[in-house]
C-alpha cells in the first residue's frame, strides 16, 4: 500500500524546472532510494513533499489523504519528518532542548493537555528523550550546546530530532555526506533499525554503496523526471541511469 | 530618600518595557512597536481610573488585556512580512499610535476643571496614588510587585517547552517549521505577551507620572525597549534588568553630574558595546560561567 | 482643484529628497540585507557639517555649501560602515541594527550639543524665484531641490548599471557568493555602497535644508521614519521603487495636510503603509530573486 504518493507532481522556479511532472510512489514499510545527478531535483522534491515549497502542478497524497495544500507543521504531526542536507539544528538549544521542541505528533498532542504540553516541565518528556539520546549514541551528553557538537554528533541528533515526531515516513536528505566509512555503517544499521520499528525511509543520497545496500527499491531522477524505478539491482544494470550518470553512451 | 524611591519606580517599568521587547524578541522578530503598547496601555489605564473611577489594579488588567489584543491584532498582519520589514512596519505602527494620541481629545467636567486626554496637550491630573494617599514608596513597591511577577512569569516560561520552542524559532525558522513547529501561532502568541506586559508598565507609568503625552512614547522609547534586552543578552530575563540598572541607574542618573552629555554618552556606549559583545553582556556561555560559580559544576540549574 | 494640484506638485517636488533617503536605504539592503537606522541622522549631520563651510568664510557660493554637504555625507557613511557594520559579525544582526540605532542617537546627540539644539538657517537658492502659470506657481527653490536629487538619481543609475563597480554592486545584491568566487571583494563592495549612500545622503540633507531654510535635529526621526515607509512602498532593495515612492509619498502626505493639517498628516502616511503591507507587501516594485 502506498503510504507516500505523488502524481504528476512539478514545481518551476522562473523558467527552471526543478521537478516536472514527477510520480512516485513510497510503500509502507520499504526504504526507498531516490538517487540523481546533482541538479536533478532530489532536494526539491523533498521540499516539495515536506510543504516548504508549493508544488506548481500536481497532487500529493499522504496515508491515503491528499495533503497537496497543507503546511509543513501539520504534514509533521501527520506524520512525515525529516533531516535536512547542510545539518540545521537549533545550535543555541542543548540536546536535550532540540529533541523536546520537536515532539508534535499527533500522537503527542493527543496524550497531553495544551498546559501540560507546552507549560509544563521535562518531566513528561523524559522518558522518550532518554530512548532516543540512547538510539542517537548521544546520552549524556544531553545538556551540551547542538552548536558544541562534533560534526558526526550532529548528523545524529539532527536524525534523533526528526525522529522525535514518531514520524510514520523519515526523508533523509543525503544523510551520509561528510561522512567517514565507519561512519556511513553506523547510519546503515541505524536505517534499518528505524525501519524495524515500522518507519518507513525515504533515503535521498549521494553514497551509492550505502543506497544499494539499504533499500529495496530505488528510483532515479534527472532534469526532474523520474528515469528509473526497480530493485537496486534492476537499477545498477540500468542503460538509462548508467547514461545519466556518465554520459555519452555506455 | 524619595528620590531613589522614584528611580526604583522609573527602572522597574523600563524593566517591563525591557521583557516585553524580550519576548519579541526571543523568536527572532525585532518589534520596535512596544513603546506603542507602552502607549496605549498608559492610555487605557489613567482613563479608567480617571474618568470610569476604576480601581488601579482592575484598570491594569484591561490595559494589559487591550495591549495583548492590540498586538495580537498587530501581529497577524505584521509577522507575513519577515526580518527588516517587520522592524519597519512596527516602527511605522509605533509611529501611528503615537499620532493617534497626539490627534485624541476624550475631556469630560469634573467640577470646574476638564479631565482626559487633550491631544497634543497630552493627559494631565492623572492622580490616583495622591488621592489614595500612597507614598513613593508604596508607589515604588506595588510597580515592584507586578516586575517581579513578569521576571517569574518569564523565566519560568524559558525553562518550560514553550520557552524553548520561542528560541528555536528564532534560531532556524526553517527547521522550527520543518520540526512541526506552527511558526504563525508562536510568533503571534510571542507578541501578543509582549503587547500584555508593555501595556502593563505604561499604565503603572501613566500612574506615578500623573501626566503623559505622545512626545513621550515615540522611537527613542522604542529603541530603549530593544536596546535593554539586545545589550543585557538574550540568554536570560536577567540580562535585560541588568541593561535596565546599567542605563537607568547608572548611566542617568549615576552620571547627573555630566547633564546632557550623558545621552551622547548612550548612543556611543550601545555602537561600542555591540562591537565588543554582539551576543550581548550576559550571553549563553557567560551564564554558565555565573552559574557554575554560585551552584558548582555538573547541571547547573535545572 | 487647483490647491490640489499645487499641493500636489509641491509635495512631488520635495518628495524628491525622501527618493534619495529611501534609495540609500534601499542600497545597503540590497548589497548587505541590513538596515543602517543611522542613514537619517548621518544624511542630516552632513548637511550640518556642510553649513561649516559657510561658517568658515562668509561670502562663499551656496552651491559650495551644497557640495561640501555631500562630502560631508560620504565622510560620515564611511564612518557609520567602520562603527556599526566593519567589526560585527554578520551572523549578529542584532547587533548591526543596534549599533545603527546607538549611533543614530549618537549623531543626534552631537548635533544637539554642536548647536545647543537651535535650528540652523541653511541657504537656499533661486528662493525668490517663482515659475507661474496661471494660478499655478512652482517655488524656484523646491524645482531646484527636485532637479539637484533627480542629477543625483540619474549620477547612481549610470553608475550602477554603466560601471564595473556597480556591476560588482549588483552582482553582490543578487548571488553575494558567487560574486565573491568571481574575485569581487564583498568589504570593498560593501564600505563604496556606505561612501556612495553617504554622499546621496548629504545631498538629500542640504536639499531639505534648502527647502525647509532651516536645519534643527528635530528633522531626523521623522526623516528616517519616512525614508523607511519609502523604502517599503517601493519594495526593499529595489531603486526605482525608492524613486517613485519617494515622489509618491511627499505629493500624498501635502495633499493630506491640505485637507486634514499638519498634525493628521503623518498618521495618514502609516495608514498608506499598512495598505501595502497588507495588500501589497512586496511594495510597488518587488525585487526579482535576491537573497532573503
Amino acid at each position: 500500500m502506498a503510504l507516500l504518493e505523488l502524481q504528476g507532481v512539478s514545481r518551476h522556479f522562473g523558467g527552471v524546472r526543478a521537478i516536472d511532472g514527477l510520480d512516485l510512489e513510497v510503500r509502507e514499510g520499504e526504504i526507498l532510494g531516490l538517487i540523481g545527478p546533482n541538479g536533478s531535483g532530489k532536494s526539491t522534491a523533498v521540499n516539495v513533499i515536506t510543504g516548504l515549497y508549493p508544488p506548481s502542478a500536481g497532487r500529493i497524497a499522504f496515508d491515503g489523504r491528499d495533503i497537496t495544500a497543507a503546511a509543513t507543521h501539520r504534514r509533521l504531526s501527520k506524520g512525515i519528518a525529516r533531516t535536512f542536507q547542510n545539518i540545521r539544528l537549533f545550535g543555541g538549544l542543548t540536546v536535550w532542548q532540540n529533541l523536546w521542541v520537536a515532539q508534535n505528533s499527533a500522537r503527542d498532542r493527543a496524550a497531553r493537555g495544551f498546559l501540560s504540553r507546552w507549560m509544563g516541565g521535562q518531566s513528561g518528556a523524559r522518558e522518550g528523550i532518554g530512548k532516543l539520546l540512547a538510539f542517537a549514541g548521544l546520552a549524556g551528553r544531553e545538556d551540551e550546546l547542538a552548536s558544541n557538537l562534533a560534526f558526526g554528533e550532529q548528523r545524529r541528533l539532527e536524525f534523533a530530532r526528526a525522529l522525535a515526531a514518531k514520524p510514520k515516513l523519515l526523508l533523509l536528505d543525503e544523510p551520509a555526506a561528510g561522512m567517514n566509512a565507519g561512519e556511513i555503517a553506523d547510519l546503515d544499521e541505524r536505517i534499518r533499525a528505524v525501519r524495524e520499528r515500522g518507519v518507513t525511509v525515504l533515503l535521498i543520497e549521494h553514497h551509492m554503496e550505502l543506497v544499494m545496500a539499504v533499500t529495496d527499491r530505488v528510483a532515479v531522477l534527472n532534469f526532474g523526471q523520474k528515469i528509473a524505478e526497480g530493485t537496486p539491482a534492476q537499477i545498477q544494470a540500468h542503460s538509462a541511469v548508467r547514461k545519466a550518470y556518465l554520459g555519452g553512451d555506455h | 530618600m524619595d528620590f531613589y524611591f522614584g528611580l526604583a519606580q522609573l527602572i522597574g517599568v523600563h524593566t517591563l518595557l525591557g521583557l516585553s521587547a524580550y519576548v519579541v524578541l526571543l523568536t527572532g522578530q525585532v518589534s520596535l512597536a512596544q513603546a506603542g503598547f507602552f502607549a496605549i496601555g498608559a492610555y487605557v489605564a489613567a482613563m479608567l481610573t480617571v474618568l470610569a473611577g476604576w480601581h488601579l489594579v482592575p484598570a491594569l488588567g484591561a490595559a494589559a488585556l487591550t495591549g495583548a489584543t492590540t498586538a495580537c491584532a498587530v501581529g497577524f498582519p505584521a509577522l507575513r512580512v519577515k526580518g527588516l520589514m517587520l522592524v519597519i512596519a512596527t516602527l511605522a505602527f509605533g509611529e501611528g499610535v503615537r499620532l493617534f494620541f497626539f490627534n485624541f481629545d476624550y475631556q469630560i467636567a469634573r467640577g470646574d476643571v476638564k479631565v482626559g486626554p487633550l491631544g497634543g496637550e497630552g493627559f494631565r491630573q492623572i492622580r490616583f496614588f495622591p488621592e489614595n494617599g500612597w507614598t513613593t514608596l508604596e508607589v515604588m513597591l506595588f510597580i515592584w510587585i507586578f516586575v517581579l511577577l513578569v521576571m517569574a512569569l518569564l523565566w519560568w516560561l524559558d525553562r518550560s517547552r514553550y520557552g524553548a520552542v520561542l528560541r528555536a524559532v528564532g534560531e532556524d525558522e526553517l527547521a522550527a517549521q520543518s520540526a512541526g513547529i506552527n511558526l504563525t501561532a508562536v510568533k503571534v502568541s510571542a507578541i501578543t505577551l509582549g503587547g500584555a506586559i508593555a501595556a502593563l508598565g505604561g499604565g503603572l507609568y501613566a500612574h506615578y507620572a500623573t501626566h503623559i503625552e505622545h512626545l513621550s512614547f515615540g522611537i527613542l522609547l522604542a529603541t530603549f525597549a530593544i536596546a535593554y534586552p539586545i545589550v543585557g543578552g538574550l540568554a536570560s530575563v536577567f540580562g535585560t534588568l541588568a541593561a535596565v540598572l546599567f542605563v537607568q541607574g547608572f548611566l542617568v542618573e549615576g552620571l547627573r553630574d555630566l547633564g546632557d552629555w550623558r545621552n551622547l554618552l548612550f548612543g556611543a556606549l550601545i555602537v561600542l558595546a555591540m562591537n565588543l559583545r554582539p551576543r550581548g553582556f550576559l550571553d549563553a556561555g557567560n551564564l554558565r560561567a555565573i552559574k557554575r560559580l554560585f551552584w558548582g559544576g555538573g547541571r547547573g540549574a535545572p | 482643484m487647483l490647491d490640489l494640484l499645487q499641493s500636489a506638485s509641491d509635495g512631488v517636488l520635495y518628495g524628491a529628497t525622501y527618493a534619495l533617503i529611501g534609495i540609500g536605504f534601499t542600497l545597503v539592503f540590497g548589497v548587505m540585507h541590513k538596515i543602517n537606522m543611522a542613514y537619517g541622522a548621518a544624511s542630516v549631520g552632513g548637511a550640518y557639517l556642510g553649513l561649516m563651510v559657510l561658517k568658515l568664510g562668509a561670502g562663499l557660493p551656496v552651491p559650495l555649501v551644497f557640495f561640501g554637504s555631500f562630502l560631508a555625507g560620504g565622510l560620515l557613511g564611511w564612518m557609520v560602515y567602520l562603527a556599526c557594520f566593519h567589526f560585527i559579525p554578520l551572523s549578529s544582526p542584532l547587533a548591526t541594527l543596534m549599533s545603527t540605532v546607538g549611533m543614530l542617537l549618537l549623531i543626534d546627540e552631537v548635533i544637539v550639543h554642536t548647536t545647543d539644539g537651535m535650528p540652523q538657517n541653511y541657504p537656499a537658492l533661486f528662493d525668490d524665484v517663482m515659475l507661474r502659470f496661471g494660478e499655478f506657481t512652482l517655488r524656484g527653490d523646491l524645482l531646484l531641490v527636485f532637479l539637484v536629487s533627480v542629477a543625483c538619481m540619474a549620477g547612481l543609475l549610470a553608475l550602477l548599471y554603466r560601471t564595473r563597480l556597480g556591476l560588482a554592486t549588483r552582482a553582490v545584491s543578487q548571488q553575494a557568493i558567487a560574486a565573491q568566487l568571481c574575485g569581487i571583494r564583498l568589504a570593498q563592495v560593501n564600505v563604496t555602497t556606505f561612501v556612495i549612500t553617504g554622499l546621496l545622503g548629504g545631498i538629500a540633507g542640504a536639499m531639505i535644508g534648502a527647502a525647509v531654510g532651516t536645519l534643527s535635529p528635530l528633522l531626523t526621526t521623522p526623516l528616517t521614519v519616512k525614508g523607511l515607509i519609502v523604502t517599503v512602498i517601493g519594495g526593499l532593495g529595489s531603486v526605482p521603487g525608492a524613486i517613485v515612492a519617494g515622489l509618491l509619498v511627499g505629493g500624498f502626505e501635502n495633499v493630506i495636510q491640505l485637507y486634514r493639517g499638519v498634525t493628521e498628516r503623518d498618521l495618514y502616511v502609516m495608514l498608506l503603509l499598512f495598505a501595502f503591507l497588507v495588500f501589497r507587501p512586496g511594495g510597488l516594485f518587488a525585487p526579482a530573486g535576491g537573497r532573503n
